[in-house]
This record gives C-alpha cells, structure tokens and sequence, in this order.
C-alpha cells in the first residue's frame, strides 16, 4: 500500500480535523508526512496550532456585577432597593465572610493608635515626622504631656477634697458661723477689703488658696521656695 | 443541564427565585460570546440584556427533547448577534477604511476603558482585536468552538447548517485569524 500524497490545498482544508483528532492513522501519516517537509504548511500549522491552544486557555471576560441585576431588573422587573438602616446591615452582612476586611480594620486601627501615640498628625502628614529624631520627641512630648495631665487631674482631686471638708467642718460647728456673719451685716462684694474682718467664704478661699500653694510647694519645691515666708493667708 | 430543564420548569410556573438562578448560570457565558463577537463590552452588556428578555419572553417555547437548555439559549444569542451584526453593518461601512490595516497600535490607541484593558491581557486583547476582523460565520464558529469550547454537535444546533459547514468554518476561522494576528505583527511572518 502507497502512502497518500496530500497537497497544501488538502493540508489546509483538514488542518483542523487533525488538531481536534479527527484523522484516521493513515491519514494523520499523510499529513504529518507532508508538513514536515513543505515550507508553506509548516508555519500554517505551527500558527494555527499555538493558536488554537492559546484560545483555548484563554479565560472568560468578567461581566460587571451591576449585569445580572440589570437583567433581572428587564425581566422581573425593578426590585425593591434597601435604604437606611436596612441597607447598612446588608452591607455588613455581606462584610461578614471576608475575615479579611476584619484583619485590615484591626490593623488599621492600631496603626492609628500608635501613629497618634508618637504624635504623627494624619490630618497633615508629613515626611520628616517619620525620622527616629521626630518620633523619640513626639513621644517624649506626648508622654510629658501625659503625666502633667495626671499630676494636675490628681492635684484638683486634693483640692476639691480639702474644698469638702472644710465645707463639713463649717456645718459641724453653725455657731460660729452665725457670729462671724450676722444676718443684719451690710452686703459685703466677694473679695473686698474694707478693713474689717473678712467673713467665712472669703476665709474658704484663702484656705482653699493656702492648700493648693502647699501642695505646689510639694510638686515643685524650687518654684515655691522664694514665696515661703510670705503671709498669704 | 438537567438542573436548567428543572429551572426552567419552576420558572414558567411562575417561580422568580428559579429565572434568577438560571440568569446567574448563565449570564457570564452568554456575556462572553457576545463580547467576543462585538469586541465591545458596552455593546456585549447591552445585547446580554436582550438574550435574556429574548430567553425570558420565549421560555414556552424551549423543549429539552430537542437539546440542552444552554444550546438553545446560545442560539437564541446567536441568531441575536447576526441580527445585530445586519443592523450595525452600515455604521461599520463608514469606518471600514479605518481597519482595513489593523495594527496592534491602532487598536491600543482605541477608545477602551481602562477596567478593560485590565480585564484582558495583551494577547487576550490582540486576539479579541483580531476576531473583530473575520467575518460573522467565521467568528461565531470559531468562538463557539474555541472559546466556548462547544461540541460539533452543539455548534450544529446553534448555527443550524450541516456537519461539514460547521467543520469548514471552524477551520477557514482558525486559518484566517491566525493570517490576522500575523499581519498584526503578533506572529512571526
């Protein structure tokens, strides 16, 4: 038996059939026998053949997500839109499995703690609040200013509890009180100094005054040391 | 395709919850085909919606002796593309002469969205360029075929023309895109 003698005009005309394997043995010989050797049909069949496999990997084009609603917005016909609150929880209900966008947000969150804690401004970020230098001093400055938040939040504290219990010493002994201010006494303006002897609200805030220059004193000893020995009762 | 035939039963009862599964099957598939025909994404979406009523209105009419409900809907598309193709052959006259040297630049100088450059990659987009250029017969059968990766037989239904013309156009199809993209500059001469 002679083996088939294919033209180019055949070799084209099949070239298909046998990328999708429809030849018979013989004439798949045929074929190849007659590309291996004709300059015009091999690079044919190269070509075709790598672009057959590339259409073939090639992926689907992804259709805008807004297509399906669409459609069935023209068939059904529209459907009833969420609004207000509705909406936010079906938008956090389609957040709920992406773990994900939880990881992001925690991240997020304590970049901002730790940025806010070194003093990084993200309303007007700037480049040179990133060196080393910045950073120790934002820090530094945050942590100074911490502390003297606390120092004066704790020193009000004292006060106002000196504030009450001088309050609860004057309600403990009312007789004194009513001597010292009589109720026919001429209206006296608060803090004035006519001479006369001044009457209990005034004597509370010298108190008051003494107490907070002694815890001050306390504090910052240097500062207060020149005023001692003053009369400021 | 036995779970379509099952849908497709709920949804002519009246079921709005079985026509919504069907469109979300199959709408990426129907997408895909008329995308790769018009090679206009805008275009694609809009005649995507069409197959869809076109599907939706006609539902009566599907019978799954007569072959699967997805072939029947890929020729509802197809008979939709050519339709579409007839309409739209005048405005393309106009500017037939502007593609008569289709070259890669030209074709990346278009006026494309930038999701759909994204979308695609180079070769996706020489290729969906080069579709452009072969004429409907050729192009459907070749992505019916290769892109949607359809039997014979199935493309037999579609098209409704004999084996061997299916066969034929597969092949002049392949040969002639191939000749395309080389002229494009993206194959070796």
């Amino acid at each position: 038996m002679t083996p088939m003698n294919w033209t180019c005009e055949q070799i084209e005309a099949r070239l298909s059939d046998c990328l999708d394997g429809q030849l018979s043995a013989e004439e798949r010989a045929a074929f190849e026998a007659h590309v291996r050797v004709c300059a015009q049909c091999a690079p044919l069949f190269a070509q075709v053949s790598q672009l057959v496999g590339e259409l073939h990997a090639m992926p689907q084009a992804e259709e805008a997500p807004r297509l399906v609603y669409a459609i069935l917005d023209k068939t059904l016909g529209p459907r009833e839109t969420l609004s207000g609150w509705r909406a936010l929880a079906g938008w956090l209900r389609n957040l709920k499995p992406q773990p994900v966008v939880y990881g992001i947000a925690s991240v997020a969150a304590t970049f901002l703690v730790i940025a806010s804690a070194f003093g990084f401004s993200l309303r007007k970020p700037k480049l040179a609040d990133l060196s080393p230098v910045s950073i120790y001093r934002n820090a530094d400055r945050q942590a100074h200013y911490a502390y003297a938040r606390g120092v004066k939040f704790v020193s009000d504290l004292r006060v106002v509890n000196e504030v009450q219990a001088q309050i609860r010493d004057n309600k403990a002994a009312p007789g004194e009180s009513q001597d010292v201010l009589p109720a026919s006494a001429p209206k006296k303006e608060p803090g004035s100094t006519d001479g006369t002897k001044p009457g209990t609200r005034q004597q509370n805030r010298a108190n008051g005054v003494y107490h907070n220059f002694e815890m001050l004193a306390e504090e910052l000893p240097g500062f207060v040391a020149p005023f001692r020995g003053r009369n400021i009762r | 395709m036995e779970q379509d035939a099952q849908l497709v039963q709920q949804c002519l009862q009246g079921d709005g919850s079985a026509w919504e599964e069907l469109v979300r099957r199959h709408t990426r598939r129907i997408f895909n085909i008329c995308y790769r025909f018009t090679g206009n994404r805008t275009e694609a979406e809009d005649l995507s919606q069409e197959v869809f009523l076109r599907v939706y209105r006609t539902l009566g009419s599907y019978r799954s002796a007569h072959g699967g409900f997805a072939t029947w809907m890929t020729s509802v598309t197809r008979n939709l593309l050519i339709d579409h193709y007839r309409r739209t052959k005048r405005d393309r006259a106009t500017d037939s002469l502007d593609d008569a040297m289709p070259v890669v630049e030209n074709k990346e100088s278009s006026a494309r969205r930038p999701d759909e450059q994204a979308l695609l990659g180079e070769l996706s987009q020489q290729v969906q360029a080069a579709l452009t250029k072969l004429s409907p017969e050729l192009r459907e059968a070749v992505i019916l075929r290769d892109l949607q990766q359809l039997e014979y037989i199935e493309i037999q239904r579609v098209l409704a023309v004999p084996e061997g013309t299916v066969k034929s156009r597969i092949n002049r199809g392949r040969i002639e895109l191939a000749r395309v993209l080389q002229q494009m500059g993206v194959r070796p001469s």
